[in-house]
């Protein structure tokens, strides 16, 4: 199959490049829940108008929010 | 009559051979005479006939027996005239010629380059095959600088023989890059071009590989980052009008409820100084320039590329004006006799004060730093002074060299901080000033300083202090930075790969082979898709640790210690499998650099979003009509945007990145042979033209 974001050959839905981003969201919204109380949607539309947040992260974001994804996942979910 | 024998003195370039003739001739006046455009020198000493001629850097390189590009794995190499392996290089077969012709008339053979591993190696070369093998009998000068006095020293007190474990070492690594660089680059460009049919120069080499995966990595790292938010108090307090910034004891909190709390506990309240501590501390001189210090410093102060800096301060050793720039030493030894220099240098107005100020000293000891290089001493003026004005460059670069090279003698500067701590409500803020209380040192160094002195009144314990501003601040964490030039080029020293003359090279080649761009190295697409190919099928080629053992090697053989055939055999082996693995996986090496370089095209052909549907992007397309070049929206092909504009006909053209300022759409430049590049607004009823029109 082709990364969801890139179109790059993967056999999961993202790429190596985008898995590594998209599980940087997941481990930084732990800390986002305890700093600021917010959902993951809310969380997701914050990080996209980030000016630190990385590339792939902003594509993966985009992905998400584009494709309906905004219920919070379960991190221990095997893509 | 007795007829004058001939010596024959070989050096790097021809302004060396100017310089090198002109202090050995005992007038002064050597003749400089030409064949086929070739300049040489004749000059006379001690009853003997000098003829100093020059080369043209490298004359000689490594090249595989098997020629076909298409070939590989070739193991078999032999050094062979560029002209013959080179394109561009159809001038160097003169260069041989003349210095072949030369060497006939000539009894004894003189090694006059550089004193480094490739001056050695390039003269060793010449003396083998372009001199009918008078590398065994050849003897050697020595010299840091192209002064007179040290060129007619280094001539009296000439070394009997070549340096031969340096040379080996030089060989080896000529060889090595060679195999590597010649069989990695051709499976890569083989395996793309058999799946696409196109050709592209796709390259990697033994240091290149793992400097392009710092970067990958580093890319990798701001790519994949998610910010988390910190809060942090930003106070200010005022004393006797002035306003100074203070810091709370703690740098950040993880809530914003946390932070507010501090707030609401200081807000209007008075604060009263619980302590004031006062530290002095001396600084140091700072150490001599080695090569790498030299172009960090440049960087810093002048935006200079290490490649650039390089090229500068090559001018000015070629000028006499400072000692051999690519040394690792930052040593001074009392041998470069820095009181001479410093009285040569008080001629000029603008370090007359400065230099008899350290002349007025008894001692002259430079505080040197650990780095040593057994051929050169670290990086200084010699105490001549520019014949004609020098160009903006070149006379920041020497007064740079200069200011350092006196500031190394100087006295420790002495500095003061004071740590003010101010007791509020329960908390407790910091109040910091700096000062300098004797420049010393500094004196010499001062246009290149960045001091950040506070001045702080006098404060005294229990003194009450009113806070002017105190507000909660909302902050990020920040991804790591980018590379720049420097701070690879140091990355690259630190992890024992490339050589002080070679990493400047690598680094601009990354940018020409398009894997890498911008002044903080950003990677390009298909920077990630080589990497990833070379880490997927040999993980071996990018590999630090196997590169850093090479160089090892190649220092033991320099010291001696080890053999060059034993080193390059070891190369093979290990590079053998990995051909291997590359040719038994061509197909999808292939398929994946193909569609890396497919993308990498395609991005060269966006000029950015398009303006105006807002989702396509603007790309250079080609009519399949009348085969014209036009900018077209990506939406096109989805049936959801016609936007197109027309495009000159000539010239390269390619985004500019930028918008423009009049219309906000994406801007495009225009290069023409011979002609400065142009960036204009594509756009044909761009308001700005109106203006033009008008």
């Amino acid at each position: 199959m082709n990364c969801m974001v890139c179109g790059r050959k993967t056999e999961s839905k993202f790429c190596d490049l985008h898995m590594g981003a998209y599980k940087s969201l997941l481990k930084s919204y732990e800390a986002w829940k305890r700093a600021m109380r917010v959902s993951w949607a809310e969380y997701l539309a914050r990080v996209q108008n980030n000016e630190f947040a990385g590339l792939w992260v902003k594509e993966v974001v985009r992905y998400l929010l584009t494709s309906g994804s905004l219920e919070e996942p379960d991190c221990e979910i095997e893509l | 009559v007795v007829t004058p024998k001939n010596v024959l003195l070989l050096c790097e370039k021809p302004s060396v051979a100017q310089h090198i003739a002109s202090a050995l001739d005992e007038n002064g006046k050597p003749q400089r005479r030409l064949i086929s455009r070739v300049p040489y020198y004749v000059a006379q000493r001690d009853s003997r006939r000098l003829v100093i001629v020059p080369a043209l850097g490298h004359l000689y390189t490594v090249a595989p027996k098997i020629a076909d590009r298409n070939v590989y794995p070739v193991f078999e190499f032999e050094w062979v005239p560029r002209y013959e392996a080179e394109r561009n290089a159809g001038e160097t077969r003169a260069w041989i010629e003349v210095i072949s012709k030369l060497s006939q008339e000539a009894e004894e053979f003189v090694l006059a380059t550089d004193y480094d591993i490739e001056g050695a190696t390039l003269g060793y070369t010449i003396l083998k095959y372009a001199c009918g093998g008078k590398d065994q009998n050849a003897k050697r000068m020595k010299f840091s600088t192209l002064t007179t006095n040290e060129l007619r020293k280094s001539y009296a007190e000439i070394i009997s023989r070549i340096e031969f474990p340096t040379i080996e070492a030089g060989v080896c690594r000529h060889f090595l890059d060679a195999l590597y660089g010649i069989n990695l680059s051709r499976a890569m460009t083989v395996a793309a071009k058999k799946w696409s049919g196109r050709y592209a120069t796709l390259s990697t080499g033994r240091v290149q590989g793992p400097t392009l995966k710092f970067l990958v990595d580093r890319e990798k790292r701001i790519n994949s980052f998610v910010p988390t938010p910190f809060w942090s108090i930003k106070a200010s307090v005022e004393i006797d009008g002035s306003v100074f910034e203070v810091e709370y004891e703690k740098d950040m909190t993880d809530t914003r409820d946390e932070a507010e709390a501090v707030v609401n506990d200081c807000i209007g309240k008075k604060g009263k100084i619980a302590d004031v501590e006062v530290k002095k501390l001396q600084q140091k001189p700072p150490v001599p320039f080695d090569f790498s210090g030299l172009q960090a410093e440049a960087y810093g102060l002048f935006r200079y590329t290490p490649r650039r800096t390089g090229d500068i301060a090559q001018r000015l050793y070629l000028e006499a004006l400072i000692s051999y720039p690519r040394t690792s030493s930052q040593k001074l030894p009392p041998a470069i006799n820095s009181r001479a220099i410093l009285e040569s240098l008080s001629h000029k107005p603008r370090y007359t004060k400065l230099a008899e100020h350290l002349l007025s000293q008894e001692k002259l000891v430079p505080n040197e730093g650990k780095k040593q290089d057994q051929a050169h001493p670290a990086i200084y003026p010699t105490g001549n002074l520019p014949e004609k004005s020098l160009g903006g460059p070149e006379r920041r670069l020497w007064d740079l060299i200069v200011g350092r090279f006196m500031a190394t003698f100087g006295k420790p500067a002495l500095k003061q901080g004071v740590k003010v701590s101010i007791e509020m409500n329960g908390h407790l803020f910091f109040l910091r000033g700096r000062q300098v209380l004797r420049e010393g040192w500094m004196v010499f160094y001062k246009p290149y300083l960045r001091t950040d002195e506070v001045l702080l009144p006098r404060l005294e314990k229990g003194q009450e202090i009113g806070f002017k501003d105190i507000a909660v601040k909302d902050r990020f964490t920040k991804p790591p930075a980018r590379y720049n030039p420097v701070s690879l080029l140091k990355k690259m020293e630190n992890e024992g790969i490339g050589t002080k003359a070679t990493r400047a090279g690598i680094i601009e080649t990354l940018y020409s082979r398009g894997y890498v761009s911008g002044e903080r190295a950003s990677v390009s697409e298909l920077g990630f898709d080589v990497t990833n190919v070379l880490e997927r099928y040999c993980p071996e080629v990018i590999s630090v640790s196997f590169t850093r053992e090479l160089e090892e090697n190649m220092e033991e053989i320099q010291s001696g210690n080890e053999k060059m055939d034993n080193v390059i055999d070891k190369a093979i082996s290990r590079l053998k499998p990995v051909l291997s693995d590359l040719k038994n996986n061509q197909d999808m090496v292939g398929q994946d650099l193909s569609e890396a370089l497919r993308k990498a095209r395609m991005h060269q052909r966006i000029v950015g979003d398009c303006p105006e549907c807002g989702i396509g992007k603007l790309v250079i397309l080609y009519s399949r009509r009348t085969g014209k070049r036009f900018l077209g929206c990506t939406g096109f092909f989805k049936g959801l945007c016609k936007a197109s504009f027309p495009l000159p006909q000539k010239g390269a053209v390619t985004s500019a990145q930028r918008t423009c300022p009049t219309c906000g759409y994406p801007m495009i430049q225009l290069r023409m042979k011979g002609k400065r590049p142009w960036i204009f607004c594509f756009r044909l009823d761009c308001p700005s033209k109106e203006k033009n029109k008008q």
